[in-house]
């Protein structure tokens, strides 16, 4: 008897507290593209630099800015996921760049009296996935790596600080 | 009835028109909340008569002059003073009446030049403060327009000085001009007062050119100044101005095996009959027509596309009698919306009928003219 009623407050317990999930953002970010190393590859990167002079306009840049850092998180976190540690860090260096650009066209949009209202939700929501994304990636990866390409010395690739500095970049679009 | 008893009469219609044309001010346009009556949508059966009679006395009266500038009883003169007077009159009109696409010209335009935004990428619904938004349709799309009518639309933009009425105006008087440049080619062109008439005072024309202000008039201009163009063995300005016209609403792009041929025939130096290829200009552009609905839907200022070449055909009469048909289909079209002032349940059906139903009435006509009661020979 004691057994089931210790067995019944246990269910009642565990009811009334239901597992903790961590909060996803809704924002979707998109499929990976062209890899490094696909021939494609540098004809999107060419396409995307023509791109970025139709997206005139701070709105237009901010939207331009935003598609281009999700693409680039995303090529870095399967890279990482493939060990490509070095193109992974290339890649996420151009989404933060990006990211830091986005950031930039929303300030002169407020500069030139637009409303930002929504624009900031938005990036607010991407800053999130990202930070999750660059979490995630961190959960995997090593906080160090020494990368010796052929005939040179071998360089030390600070991989959690860099993902901590990305984290760093998207927690500032808060601000 | 005398030609000055028409020409009261049609003064009184005009500014009928232009009184008819208040009442459907919308109650959130701002700007002209002194006129706002909002009988359009308290009395829609009043309203849809009214409508139904102005279009068809429109008619009577153009019928009037197409016969009068047949038989040669109208001089140029005359036909000039009414063309002058429609527009004179039909310039005070409010011009979405009908249709509420010179809000989204305007808006558009201002995306570009007040913005400084691609609008075929950011929407105007993302311009959260934007006053025009309270009263446009449709702004939640980027630009439906080419890039040559958003850049057109820059002279409205400066000439308006930021103000909304001042935008309206210049739409409407650049619009105006268009008309008034594509009458004159055609007289370049045809040289006949029958032709003038036919398109210039054609209800359908009037309505959609100088009330509601489409653009298809200007991407007609072009598309015309090209053909006379390579007429005149001009053909880098042609090619220049037909690509123009197609930027402004793309679909001239279907006249472009034609224009090729011209071109060709010119170069050749082969005798081309221009007739034939004004006709088959004509079937390129209801090809157009009636695929419009993939996109949406027949619109009747879309009939502007094929209209600008049959006038210049004046002696297909079985083409112009389908056409005068199908034009008066397409203002009926209004009709159903009018009354029920909704899109949606049997307005659909009842838009298609109305529309196809003069086209099928003026078909069968003509089958029993030709068939059961053929005109005896004069020999």
């Amino acid at each position: 008897m004691r057994l089931v009623l210790l067995l019944l407050l246990l269910i009642l317990f565990l009811l009334s507290h239901p597992p903790k999930i961590a909060a996803e953002s809704s924002y979707v970010l998109p499929y990976p593209s062209f890899m490094p190393g696909n021939k494609f590859h540098s004809v999107e990167v060419v396409w995307d630099k023509i791109l970025s002079f139709w997206y005139f306009g701070s709105f237009s840049q901010f939207q331009y800015n935003l598609h281009q850092s999700d693409q680039y998180l995303v090529e870095a976190k399967t890279l990482f996921e493939y060990k490509q540690y070095v193109l992974a860090m290339n890649s996420l260096e151009k989404s933060n760049g990006f990211f830091i650009n986005s950031i930039d066209s929303l300030k002169s949009a407020k500069e030139e009296n637009k409303d930002i209202t929504d624009k900031m939700m938005l990036l607010q929501n991407a800053s999130e996935k990202h930070s999750e994304v660059l979490q995630d990636i961190d959960r995997f990866t090593p906080d160090l790596f020494e990368w010796t390409p052929e005939k040179k010395y071998p360089t030390l690739i600070h991989i959690k600080k860099n993902l901590q500095e990305a984290v760093e970049i998207r927690r500032k679009s808060y601000e | 009835m005398s030609k000055n008893t028409y020409f009261i009469w049609y003064l009184f219609l005009l500014f009928g028109i232009v009184i008819f044309s208040y009442l459907f001010i919308d109650r959130n346009l701002i700007y002209y909340q002194i006129l706002y009556t909002g009988i359009s949508d308290l009395y829609k059966f009043q309203t849809t008569v009214v409508y139904i009679l102005l279009i068809v006395c429109l008619y009577l009266t153009y019928f009037y002059v197409l016969r009068l500038s047949l038989q040669n009883k109208i001089s140029k003169q005359q036909v000039f003073i009414l063309i002058c007077v429609t527009i004179f009159i039909l310039f005070l009109s409010y011009p979405a009446a009908l249709s509420y696409d010179v809000f989204n010209y305007i808006l558009t335009s201002k995306v570009l030049f007040l913005y400084r935004e691609n609008p075929y990428i950011v929407f105007p619904t993302e311009f959260i403060n934007e006053p025009y938004l309270q009263f446009t349709r449709a702004a939640n799309k980027i630009a439906l327009y080419g890039p040559g009518w958003i850049l057109l639309t820059g002279i409205p933009y400066i000439l308006s000085f930021g103000t909304f009425i001042g935008f309206l105006l210049s739409v409407k008087a650049l619009i105006v001009g268009f008309y008034i440049f594509t009458l004159a080619l055609i007289w370049k062109i045809t040289r006949n007062i029958y032709s003038i008439v036919f398109f210039g005072l054609n209800p359908l024309v009037v309505f959609e050119t100088l009330i509601s202000s489409h653009n298809d008039i200007v991407m007609m201009f072009f598309a015309l100044s090209s053909f006379y163009l390579i007429q005149k063995r001009k053909f880098i300005p042609a090619l220049i101005l037909f690509l123009f016209s197609v930027s402004i609403k793309y679909v001239t792009i279907l006249l472009l095996p034609i224009f090729i041929f011209v071109i060709l025939m010119q170069l050749k130096r082969k005798k081309i009959n221009w007739d034939r290829i004004y006709i088959f200009s004509a079937v390129c552009m209801i090809i157009g027509f009636l695929f419009s609905p993939i996109r949406e839907e027949f619109y009747a200022w879309y009939a502007v596309w094929f209209l600008t070449f049959i006038t210049l055909t004046p002696g297909r009469k079985k083409i112009i009698f389908l056409s005068q048909a199908l034009c008066f289909g397409l203002m009926m079209r209004y009709v159903p919306y009018m009354i029920s002032g909704t899109y949606i349940g049997l307005t659909p059906f009842f838009k298609e009928v109305v529309t196809f139903l003069p086209v099928f009435g003026a078909l069968l006509y003509i089958l029993v003219q030709k068939y059961i009661w053929p005109k005896k020979s004069s020999h």
